[in-house]
C-alpha cells in the first residue's frame, strides 16, 4: 500500500495533473490545500494500516492459541481520548487555512452593492452558458467561443445560464463555479502565467454535456490587445 | 436500429432489444424450470409470507438482483470509457446518461437499500431475541412497496425511456421543460413507491427494538447491529419524507407545469436543497448498518467484545446528528456564500471524529484476540482499510476551497465509491456469508467466498483508485468521452479492466451460491462460535423462534452462557408476540401502487383515480381486521 503512495506523489509531480499546476492565485491556494489535507491524511493512513496489519497478523488464529478465550478489556479511557483528541488537532490544522481560503474564494452572487461588480480596474467578461456552447462577450462587444485572458490582470467573469444548471472549470484558473439560470455570478480571476487551457462544463447538463467544452488563452497584456481588436 | 411495425417505423436502441431477446429466453426457461421442480408452491407460499425471515431473504435476492442489473450498467460505461473518444455499441450521449443515471439510482435505492433491510430483517429479530417484527403485515406492505418500485423503475428500461437526468435529478435539467420524455417520471414514481416502503420499515424496526426485546435485554446489552438499525431506522425516518415531499413537488412541476423550482417565484436550487437534506443522511443510512454488521463479525471472530462499546454507540448516535448537519458540503460550487460554505465545511469534518473513534474501536477489537480468518472476518479486513480511505477523501473534500475543484469530478467518484462500496457493499456480503446458514441453512464454501472477496477488492481497488487521480486532472463525472491529449487515457483504461475484474468477483460468487445449495455442508445452529441470539436458534431460523425468550443478563449473555456450559435461561415474561399468518393482501397494495405509478405516468386519469381509491379501500379494510384478537387468548394459553 505504501508503495502505491509513493508511486501516486510520482504521478503527481510527473505527469502535470491540472489542478495541481496553478496558473492564478486562487488555483495556488487551493492546490496547496490539497497537497495540506492529503498529506494529514496520509498520517491518519499510515496509523490505521499500519495498526490493523499488525493487529491482523500477531493475532492470527493458530494451532497454539485456538482454543483459547482471550481475556475481555472492554475500554481504555487514555487510548479512547488519544484517539478522540489527534484527530480533534489534524482537524484544527486543517480547519484554519480551509476557513480562511474559503472566505476568500468563495463568491457572493450579484446584488447591486457589490464591490466586484463595480471594480472600474479590472477586465470584465460576460460569460454565457447555453446549452453545449460557451460564448464570452468582451467588453469592446467581441464574441467568441475562446475565453482570453491577459496576464497578470484580474478579470471578472459574470457568469450567466441561458436554460439549466452548468458549470464553469478551468482547472489550472481554479474552479469551479455553477452557472445557475435566473442569477449573475462574479467569478473572479488573476492569471499569473501565460499558457493555453481546456475548459469544460462541470455540471451535468444534458445530452452532449461531455462536448461542452471550450479553450482558454491566458496571453501577454499586448498579445490580449491585438486579439481583442481582431475581427 | 429502426422496425418497420405496419405503416409506422419504431426506433429501438440496440441495447434495449438485446435486452428484451435476452428475456424472452430467460423468462420462459425461468418459468419451465420452476414448474419442472415443483417450486410454484414454494413461490405461492413466499407471495404471502410475512415471516421476518422469508422477506428479508427476498429483499436479499431482489436486491442482489437489482445489484447485477446496476453493475451489467457500470461495466457498459466503463466500456465506453475504456479508449478516448470511443463509439461502443450505442453508449453515447443521451443513451450514456442514462446509463449512469439508472446505475446511480438502481444502486442506492433498489440494491443498497434492500439489500441492508433485508439483513436487518434476517438478523435483527433474532439477535434481540424477538419473535418477529412487531408488524409482519406491515412488513409484507413494504416489501412489496419497494418490489413495485423497482419493477417500475426497470420496466422503463425496456420502454426505451430510462431516466436520464442524474441519479440526484437536478431541476431544471429534470423539468419537462428539459426532459421530456416519460423517463424522469419513471424516476419519481419508482423512488416515491419503495421510498414509502422504506418509510413504513423504519417505522416496524423502530417499534420492535423498542417493545419486542428479550427479557433482561436493557439498551447497554443490545448488539451492535440492533443498535444500528435503531439510529439508522430514525434518520429514515426524518430524511425519507424529505425525499418524499421534494419528489412530489417534482411530480407536480412536470405534471402539472407547476413552478417551485422555474420561473420569477421558484428557484432551482430549492430542489438541491431538498435532495441533500435527504441525500446526506441517505450516506449514513447506507453506511451504520454496515458498520453494525462488521462490528458483530469483528467481535465474533477476534473470540472478544466489542471494544468501547459504550463509545460505539455514542458514536453511531452523533454520526447520524452531524449526518443532518452538513447537506450543503454537496454545494460549494452552488455559491451560497463564504459563510455557508466555511460552516458545512467545518461541520463535515466533525463527522471525521466519531467516524475515526470507531475505527479504531474495531482494530482495538482484534487486538489480544484471536483473530480467526473466516470469510465475513476478511471482508471486514477489506473494509477498514478500503472505508478509512473513503473517510480521508471525505475530510479532503471538506475543505471548501479545495472542493471546488474536486466538485463533480472523477474524484469525487471515487470518494463515494470508496465509502459505498467500501462500507455498504462490503458489510452486505460479510452479513450475507455470516448468516447465511440462518437463511438457508447452509455454510458458504470458504474457498469460493476468498476467490469473490480477492477479485472483487483488487478489482476495485483497480477501478477506482486511479479515478482519484484522472478527477484531479480535469475530468468531469457523467461525462461520456474525453479527448486523447488529456492525458486520461492510461489511467481509464486500466479502470476498465479493474471494472470487470469485480465482475469476475460478482461471477464466482453467484458460483458459490449454486454450488453451496447443491453440495454445501450443513451449519449446524451455531457454526461461527457465535455470542448473539441468533446462534442460539436452529438454521435456518424456524418461523416460530424463541417460544420461550431468553433471559439476557449481561452482553454476549449467549457466549457466556457457553463459557459457563450452561443453558440460556427462558423467561417467564410473555409479551403478546406479533401475529404470523399468510395473506395476499400486501402483493395486491404493491401491484395496485404499480398500476397508480404507471397510470400517474401516461396520465390515464380515471385509472389513476380507480386504482387511488382501490388501494385506499385495501389500507382501510386492513384497519377493521385484527388478527390479535382471535389468536392471542389462544397463545397465551399455548405458551405457558
Amino acid at each position: 500500500m505504501k508503495k502505491a503512495w509513493i508511486v501516486l506523489l510520482l504521478l503527481l509531480n510527473g505527469c502535470q495533473i491540472r489542478t495541481l499546476n496553478p496558473h492564478s492565485q486562487v488555483a495556488g491556494d487551493q492546490a496547496m490545500l490539497i497537497y495540506l489535507s492529503f498529506a494529514i491524511m496520509i498520517v491518519v493512513m499510515a496509523v490505521v494500516f499500519v495498526l490493523l496489519i499488525r493487529f491482523a497478523w500477531k493475532y492470527k488464529q493458530t494451532a497454539k492459541n485456538k482454543d483459547d478465550v482471550p481475556e475481555e478489556i472492554n475500554s481504555n479511557k487514555r487510548l479512547e481520548i488519544m484517539w478522540t483528541l489527534f484527530p480533534v488537532l489534524l482537524l484544527a490544522i486543517l480547519a484554519v487555512p480551509t476557513v480562511v481560503v474559503t472566505y476568500h474564494v468563495s463568491p457572493e452572487s450579484r446584488n447591486g452593492t457589490d464591490n466586484a461588480a463595480a471594480n472600474e480596474a479590472a477586465i470584465h467578461i460576460q460569460v454565457t452558458a447555453e446549452r453545449y456552447d460557451w460564448t464570452f462577450t468582451y467588453e469592446n462587444g467581441k464574441q467568441s467561443n475562446r475565453l482570453v485572458l491577459p496576464v497578470g490582470e484580474q478579470a471578472i467573469l459574470h457568469l450567466q445560464s441561458e436554460d439549466v444548471i452548468h458549470s464553469f472549470w478551468v482547472p489550472e484558473l481554479g474552479g469551479k463555479q455553477d452557472v445557475i439560470p435566473g442569477k449573475e455570478i462574479l467569478f473572479e480571476v488573476t492569471p499569473d502565467k501565460t499558457g493555453t487551457f481546456l475548459g469544460k462544463c462541470a455540471e451535468f447538463c444534458g445530452v452532449n454535456h461531455a462536448l461542452m467544452r471550450f479553450d482558454t488563452d491566458v496571453l501577454q497584456e499586448k498579445a490580449y490587445r491585438n486579439w481583442l481588436q481582431e475581427e | 436500429m429502426t422496425l418497420p411495425i405496419w405503416d409506422n417505423v419504431l426506433y429501438m436502441p440496440g441495447d434495449v432489444i438485446a435486452a428484451w431477446i435476452m428475456m424472452l429466453l430467460v423468462g420462459p426457461i425461468l418459468l419451465l424450470w420452476l414448474s419442472k421442480t415443483k417450486k410454484w408452491p414454494l413461490v405461492w407460499e413466499y407471495m404471502r409470507t410475512t415471516n421476518h425471515r422469508k422477506i428479508g431473504s427476498m429483499y436479499v435476492l431482489f436486491g442482489f438482483l437489482f445489484f447485477l442489473r446496476g453493475g451489467i450498467d457500470a461495466l457498459l460505461m466503463r466500456t465506453q470509457l475504456a479508449v478516448p473518444e470511443n463509439n461502443f455499441w450505442v453508449f453515447q450521449g443521451d443513451k450514456y446518461n442514462e446509463v449512469f443515471s439508472t446505475h446511480g439510482t438502481m444502486m442506492i435505492f433498489f440494491a443498497a437499500m434492500p439489500l441492508l433491510i433485508g439483513l436487518m430483517n434476517i438478523a435483527v429479530p433474532l439477535q434481540i431475541g424477538a419473535r418477529d417484527m412487531a408488524f409482519p403485515f406491515l412488513n409484507a406492505v413494504s416489501f412489496w412497496m419497494f418490489l413495485a418500485g423497482g419493477m417500475l423503475f426497470n420496466m422503463a428500461f425496456f420502454l426505451d425511456s430510462s431516466p436520464n437526468a442524474g441519479w440526484t435529478a437536478y431541476t431544471p435539467l429534470s423539468t419537462d421543460t428539459y426532459t421530456q420524455t416519460e423517463g424522469n417520471d419513471y424516476y419519481l414514481f419508482a423512488l416515491q413507491v419503495s421510498g414509502l416502503g422504506t418509510t413504513l420499515t423504519a417505522v416496524n424496526m423502530i417499534v420492535t427494538i423498542l417493545r419486542h426485546r428479550a427479557p433482561g435485554m436493557k439498551w447497554n446489552r443490545m448488539p451492535l447491529f440492533p443498535w444500528a438499525t435503531l439510529v439508522t431506522s430514525l434518520l429514515i425516518l426524518v430524511a425519507f419524507p424529505v425525499l418524499t415531499i421534494a419528489l412530489f413537488l417534482l411530480m407536480f412541476e412536470r405534471l402539472f407545469d407547476t413552478s417551485f423550482f422555474s420561473g420569477e417565484a421558484g428557484n432551482p436550487v430549492y430542489w438541491q436543497h431538498l435532495f441533500w437534506i435527504f441525500g446526506h443522511p441517505e450516506v449514513y443510512i447506507l453506511a451504520l448498518p454496515a458498520f453494525g454488521i462488521f462490528s458483530d463479525v469483528i467481535s465474533t471472530f477476534s473470540r472478544k467484545k466489542v471494544f468501547g462499546y459504550t463509545a460505539m454507540v455514542l458514536s453511531l448516535c452523533l454520526i447520524g446528528f452531524l449526518g443532518f448537519m452538513v447537506w450543503a458540503h454537496h454545494m460549494f460550487t452552488v455559491g451560497l456564500g463564504p459563510m455557508a460554505n466555511t460552516f458545512f465545511a467545518i461541520t463535515t469534518m466533525l463527522i471525521a471524529i466519531p467516524t475515526g473513534i470507531k475505527v479504531f474501536n474495531w482494530l482495538f477489537t482484534m487486538r489480544n484476540g484471536v483473530v480467526r480468518f473466516t470469510v465475513p472476518m476478511l471482508f471486514a479486513l477489506a473494509f477498514i482499510p478500503t472505508f478509512v480511505m473513503g473517510g480521508v477523501t471525505g475530510v479532503m473534500l471538506s475543505v471548501a476551497a479545495a472542493d471546488m475543484q474536486f466538485h463533480d469530478t472523477h474524484f469525487v467518484v471515487a470518494h463515494f465509491h470508496y465509502t459505498i462500496i467500501g462500507s455498504t457493499i462490503l458489510g452486505v456480503f460479510a452479513g450475507i456469508y455470516y448468516w447465511y446458514p440462518k437463511i438457508t441453512g447452509k455454510l458458504l464454501d470458504r474457498r469460493l467466498g476468498i476467490w469473490h472477496l480477492g477479485l472483487f477488492i483488487t478489482g476495485f481497488h483497480l477501478t477506482f483508485f486511479l479515478m482519484h487521480i484522472t478527477g484531479l486532472n480535469g475530468m468531469p463525472r457523467r461525462t461520456y468521452t474525453y479527448q486523447w491529449g488529456e492525458n486520461l487515457f492510461a489511467f481509464n483504461f486500466i479502470s476498465t479492466i479493474g471494472a470487470f475484474l469485480m465482475g469476475a468477483g460478482m461471477a464466482v460468487f453467484i458460483w458459490n451460491i449454486i454450488r453451496t445449495r447443491q453440495s454445501g455442508d450443513h451449519a449446524g445452529a451455531d457454526p461461527w462460535q457465535g455470542r448473539t441470539l441468533e446462534w442460539l436458534v436452529s438454521s435456518p431460523a424456524p418461523e416460530h423462534p424463541f417460544t420461550k425468550q431468553p433471559v439476557v443478563d449481561q452482553r454476549d449473555a449467549f457466549w457466556y452462557a457457553k463459557q459457563a456450559g450452561r443453558r440460556m435461561a427462558a423467561g417467564t415474561d410473555s409479551r403478546p408476540a406479533p401475529i404470523a399468518g399468510k395473506t395476499i393482501q400486501p402483493l395486491c397494495i404493491g401491484a395496485i401502487l404499480w398500476l397508480l405509478s404507471l397510470s400517474m405516468i401516461y396520465q390515464w386519469w380515471i385509472l389513476a383515480v380507480l386504482s387511488g381509491v382501490l388501494v385506499l379501500v385495501m389500507f382501510l379494510l386492513r384497519t377493521w381486521r385484527d388478527e390479535r384478537i382471535n389468536t392471542i387468548g389462544k397463545e397465551g394459553t399455548a405458551d405457558e
